[in-house]
């Protein structure tokens, strides 16, 4: 699971229209964009049109192949894997996006903090995010849900945290370079103070970058995700994720290895669509790359 | 004529067994080097804390003990001690111990090593060694003389030789006598031990693996392979694959689902052992909805238990009736109420006993809801059994809600804390019927009776057992505990499970009883030329 | 020079004090202790004497006041579950562990190069997307996964190399057998590691390829590949330099899941073994060697910034 570096742009951002638009308009950013909603119709929409329950165990239909029944067979306690995939995606995708807002959250919060007011506050906050990054991520993660335990909220603040030391260095950087640019200047010339000119006229500028990190992360919090349910650490059953179904396929590799391939394919899809968004989105801001 | 007619019959038969081996011996590959696996850096001392499921087996080979199983019926044979006799009253026991055995460091083996294991150690309380609660019946060990020690009992333990033969190794006074701590000696336990097995410790490469190579001072002779290594694997997947990559020759604890997949290679076979394991749901007896026995049996036979050992197990299990498993022969008993799978049957019984399907599909009674608190761990088949038990429930109108817990926080919120209402486990005893420290009033609350069932009738008949110096009377007994034990549910027993041991086809005079059984008979072990 | 060396090493014992402060505090509210002390039999009697043996009944703020004396005197403590001194533990794992992370780097950085200049000599045509598609697969597939597939088929299937371990028994000193053990886990961190490094290649090598005296020397008629060793990649060494500073730290991350999978004894189990079983000195061992290795690499990545490029300057 790799982090993410994103280089600083250096032009002014198109406007939010256009910006997408930009996206869409290359290939691959348009079909990553596709696969992603129609990813998030069918695990918004979807439990509602299932017939089976993803939960329901049946130990006399184990290991089942797929089926008009089953369309992708059922698990090792019998469980509909169609259905566990459809919940499953709800559950990692949340996990996925909400873990990326609050890193997203807290990044720009200490980042643009750090990076507009400068001086001792830049300073400890600095040493703040050097802390987190000198602890090496999946070590974070580890003891902090050793500690805490797994419980899904738990789980999303911790992957949060792994990755908000990464774009509160952006966003810093960003910042600090716009703190003195002209418009800001003129604002704070005419009495806005520190918070305005922060959320209304700096962040704005920033956004565009931070979203690309952000896009990304949501990728890298699955991986995440299923990496900690891997290890027993993530999201638990009966709660079904598709971290926690490759965790159960484990112990299945050489009897019914197909188990472990749903889950796996559909993770590696949904992160392959998020990081192909997030690098058209990329080369929209800064087509050299 | 008679005794002519039974010399030549005995001549034959010394004859046959030269023969075989003379055979055997000319068919070993006494070049060969067994690989074994470990899924973590083993602690090679039998007693510290925490020396379980990675060193026990290597500790088997290493440690010799006062007694160990037969390979035919698991009774207790002689290893260190060679005749043992309880004296008038059960409260002494006299172990004559073998001579001419020696420490691999060539010191002798004698009943001061005895005395040091016991008295200083395992019934040292500050010490905290492992499996000590099973020995609290022992007071003492008296010297006799250099190879006779008395054990003195605060009460009958009919069962002392058995738990003698159980990962209870011999450690040697002359090396950890003046330690601080014996049970925390680095040099010993995660380096090369002194020991009295046929096979020692020649290299220790943490994290990777142990080597061992034949003792050449074992007083039965000289092992038949070249020494044994075990790796440390810690994924059973991995071990798994090695085994099916012609790594490995010896796989403990397999898992159901490989058996196929191990067996397809065709250079390895899979053995059905069996153990004095039971998994069980237990309900905590102190909450009274469950101190009702209506309710215990209903839950019982809601659960369809054949078919979760068809599904989890693959089949490769039994249902149980007790604690006690069949493969303790004369002292099992069979013959006790039985709770076939029938919900309705289940659901009836709930109505009488008052529990109502509410509106919520949940049972209720004078305001009180059926719905449990289950904790579970993540441990081996614990969360599946689980998530099945709860649909079964569910089916009968009993609510569960599942809680997944990592493994040392169940140990120490439900296990040690017993915070939970109900909640699936098992039990690994050794092959005796004497199941007390489970099931004991003494042993509820802060002792390993975990649902802290309490029963007058149920300690008598267990002390009985205890008393009883022959098999009749400890068959008797036993045989009226394990009638109460089904009739009451004091745990809501599940099954038995075969304990699967992939070995090389190769390998020759491997019992193939149980796991400890077949390692404590390791000098017998030897591999056949391709 | 000097004194801003020693103002970022200041700065980086403070960092490494918050760290052992953090980590000491967090996994002391973890529950449950240290798997050696307390399993499944053991009561409540046992779990108590054994605590005390280990000093676990005392407050937490006076252990960590205990740990933190031993530590700055260089003692890490002993390993309750293991028995052995940590940095001994530390020792043995680390070297391990940076064979594994030096073979993926070198394997990442040098297909990752390779591929970053492929793509960036032919901006948006198929070379480009090829590479791009291949790259962002690699930061798409969990790595444990890809590892036990590649177990599966390598090593189960094909019998081409062995399915774990760091080196087969009794042959420590065969290089070549070691090397056999690294393809598989080296090769899957690799995979993970390469996306980053071909995408900085590339935009590094767009960007001077733009630059004036680039295109100045083109037309005078240079072939390209004179021009890219003589300019062109000396001006990527920025980022890629910075690349390698990332990867460092990735590399523990990553190696943690690898080492489970393949069964590789380095400092990544250790530290999923440590915190499975609480082992609190050596998961305080573990972290505060990652931090100063991480501090130290930053601290280098910086320097080698300055040497590369005076333009940038310390603050």
């Amino acid at each position: 699971m790799a982090e993410v570096l994103v280089r600083t742009a250096s032009a002014p951002l198109p406007r939010r229209s256009r910006f997408l638009g930009r996206v869409l308009r290359q290939p691959l950013g348009l079909v990553a964009f596709t696969v992603l909603v129609l990813l998030v119709l069918l695990v918004v929409f979807g439990p509602a049109f299932l017939s089976h329950s993803p939960t329901r165990t049946n130990p006399l239909q184990t290991l089942q192949p797929p089926s008009a029944e089953h369309w992708l067979g059922t698990d090792e306690l019998g469980r509909d894997v169609f259905a566990r995939i459809v919940h499953g995606g709800r559950v990692s995708l949340s996990v996925g996006l909400f873990s990326m807002l609050v890193g997203l959250f807290i990044g720009v919060a200490v980042g643009g903090s750090a990076g507009y007011f400068g001086g001792r506050t830049e300073n400890v906050l600095m040493r703040v995010v050097d802390t987190f990054m000198a602890i090496p991520t999946f070590f974070l993660i580890l003891v902090i849900v050793t500690s805490f335990g797994n419980h899904p909220v738990t789980i999303v603040f911790t992957v949060g945290l792994g990755f908000w030391a990464q774009m509160a260095r952006s966003v810093h950087a960003e910042f600090k370079r716009f703190k003195t640019a002209e418009f800001v200047e003129a604002s704070r010339a005419l009495g806005s103070h520190h918070l305005r000119l922060m959320v209304r006229h700096i962040l704005p500028q920033v956004m565009p970058q931070a979203i690309v990190l952000a896009t990304l992360g949501v990728g890298w919090s699955i991986l995440t995700e299923a990496g900690l349910s891997y290890l027993g650490l993530g999201i638990q059953p009966p709660l079904a994720s598709w971290g926690n179904m490759l965790q159960n396929a484990q112990a299945y590799l050489f009897r019914a290895p197909v188990l472990a391939v749903w889950p796996g394919l559909f993770i590696a899809i949904t992160v392959l669509a998020f990081n192909v968004l997030g690098n058209a989105l990329r080369d929209v801001l800064d087509p050299r790359g | 004529m008679k005794v002519r007619g039974t010399l030549f019959r005995a001549l034959v038969a010394l004859l046959f067994a030269l023969g075989a081996a003379v055979a055997t011996a000319q068919d070993a590959d006494t070049s060969a080097v067994l690989n074994l696996a470990t899924n973590a850096d083993p602690t090679l001392n039998p007693w510290t804390p925490g020396a379980v499921i990675e060193s026990n087996l290597i500790n088997t080979i290493l440690f010799e003990q006062l007694t160990r199983y037969s390979p035919e019926d698991l009774t207790p044979s002689p290893m260190l001690a060679t005749s043992w006799q309880a004296e008038e009253g059960g409260l002494a026991w006299v172990f004559e111990l073998r001579q001419g055995v020696v420490w691999s460091d060539g010191d002798p083996f004698d009943a001061a090593d005895v005395a040091f294991t016991f008295n200083d150690v395992v019934l040292n309380p500050d010490l905290g060694a492992q499996s000590a609660s099973q020995f609290s019946a022992i007071d003492r060990v008296e010297v006799i003389d250099d190879h006779t020690v008395r054990f003195v009992l605060n009460e009958p333990f009919s069962a002392l030789p058995y738990y003698l033969a159980s990962f209870a190794g011999i450690i040697p006074v002359h090396v950890l006598g003046e330690a601080e701590n014996p049970l925390q000696v680095a040099s010993f336990n995660k380096g090369i031990p002194v020991t009295t097995g046929p096979y020692k410790v020649a290299e220790f490469v943490p994290g990777s693996f142990v080597r061992l190579v034949p003792n050449e001072l074992y007083w039965a002779g000289e092992p038949k392979l070249a020494g044994m290594v075990f790796r440390i694997i810690p994924d059973l997947n991995t071990q798994v694959a090695e085994a099916m990559a012609g790594q490995l020759d010896v796989v403990t604890r397999l898992s159901p689902q490989n058996v196929r997949g191990i067996e397809s290679t065709g250079a390895l076979e899979v053995l059905r052992q069996s153990q004095n394991l039971f998994f069980f749901v237990a309900p905590n007896h102190d909450d009274e909805r469950l101190a009702d026995v209506r309710v215990r049996q209903a839950m019982t036979m809601a659960i369809d238990r054949e078919a979760m050992i068809q599904a989890i197990l693959d089949g490769y299990g039994e249902v149980a009736s007790g604690p006690v498993a069949p493969m303790l022969g004369a002292l099992f008993n069979g013959d006790v109420r039985q709770y076939p799978y029938d919900p309705e049957a289940a659901a009836a019984l709930l109505d009488e006993a008052g529990w109502t399907v509410g509106p919520d599909g949940v049972r209720q009674k004078d305001g009180q809801r059926l719905s449990f608190y289950m904790p579970t761990g993540q441990f081996g088949d614990l969360v599946p059994a689980t998530l099945l038990v709860q649909q079964y429930w569910q089916d009968v109108g009993i609510e569960t809600d599942v809680q997944v817990m990592e493994w040392n926080a169940y140990i120490q919120d439900v296990v040690l804390g017993r915070n939970y209402e109900v909640t699936l486990a098992w039990w690994s005893m050794p092959p005796t019927a004497d199941v007390a420290p489970y099931f004991s009033c003494d042993a509820a609350q802060t002792g390993n009776n975990i649902p802290n069932y309490c029963n007058e009738d149920l300690d008598r008949i267990m002390d009985e057992g205890r008393a009883a110096l022959t098999l009749e009377e400890q068959a008797d007994a036993y045989g009226r505990m394990q009638e109460l034990l089904a009739e009451e549910l004091a745990y809501i027993y599940l099954w038995w499970p075969d304990i699967l041991t992939a070995k090389s086809v190769r390998l020759q005079g491997f019992p193939e009883i149980t796991a400890s059984a077949a390692f404590q008979h390791s000098f017998d072990w030897y591999v056949t030329a391709r | 020079m000097t004194q801003y060396l020693v103002r970022r090493l200041g700065q980086g014992l403070v960092v490494l004090f918050l760290v052992s402060l953090l980590t000491f505090f967090l996994i002391n509210l973890a529950p449950g202790g240290p798997s050696s002390l307390v399993d499944i039999s053991t009561t409540v009697a046992e779990r108590n004497a054994r605590y005390a043996l280990y000093g676990l009944d005392r407050p937490v703020h006076e252990r960590y006041v205990a740990w933190l004396g031993g530590a700055v005197t260089g003692d890490l403590g002993t390993s309750i579950n293991q028995g052995l001194p940590v940095s001994r533990l530390l020792m043995q794992r680390l070297g391990a562990t940076v064979v594994l992370a030096l073979t993926a780097l070198v394997l990442a950085a040098g297909f990752g190069v390779l591929l970053g200049i492929v793509a960036a000599m032919n901006p948006n045509r198929w070379p480009d997307h090829v590479v791009s598609t291949v790259a962002t697969l690699g930061m798409s597939v969990p790595n444990f996964w890809l590892g036990i597939i590649a177990i599966i088929v390598f090593a189960v299937e094909l019998r081409w190399l062995p399915a774990s371990g760091i080196v087969s028994i009794g042959r420590g000193a065969d290089l070549i057998d070691r090397l056999r053990h690294l393809v598989l886990p080296a090769s899957v961190l690799a995979f993970g590691l390469m996306p980053n490094v071909v995408r900085v290649t590339r935009s590094a090598v767009l960007e001077t390829k733009a630059t004036d005296y680039v295109r100045t020397a083109r037309s005078k008629g240079l072939p390209d590949g004179k021009v890219m060793r003589k300019h062109m990649l000396r001006n990527a060494l920025v980022p890629i330099t910075a690349m390698i500073g990332l990867i460092t730290t990735v590399l523990f991350s990553g190696s943690v899941v690898i080492e489970s999978v393949f069964g590789y004894a380095g400092i990544g189990r250790l530290a999923i073994e440590a915190a499975n079983g609480r082992d609190y000195p050596v998961i305080l061992g573990v972290t505060m060697l990652a931090g100063t290795v991480v501090v130290v690499v930053n601290l280098v990545v910086d320097m080698l910034y300055a040497v590369i490029d005076p333009r940038i300057r310390h603050g």
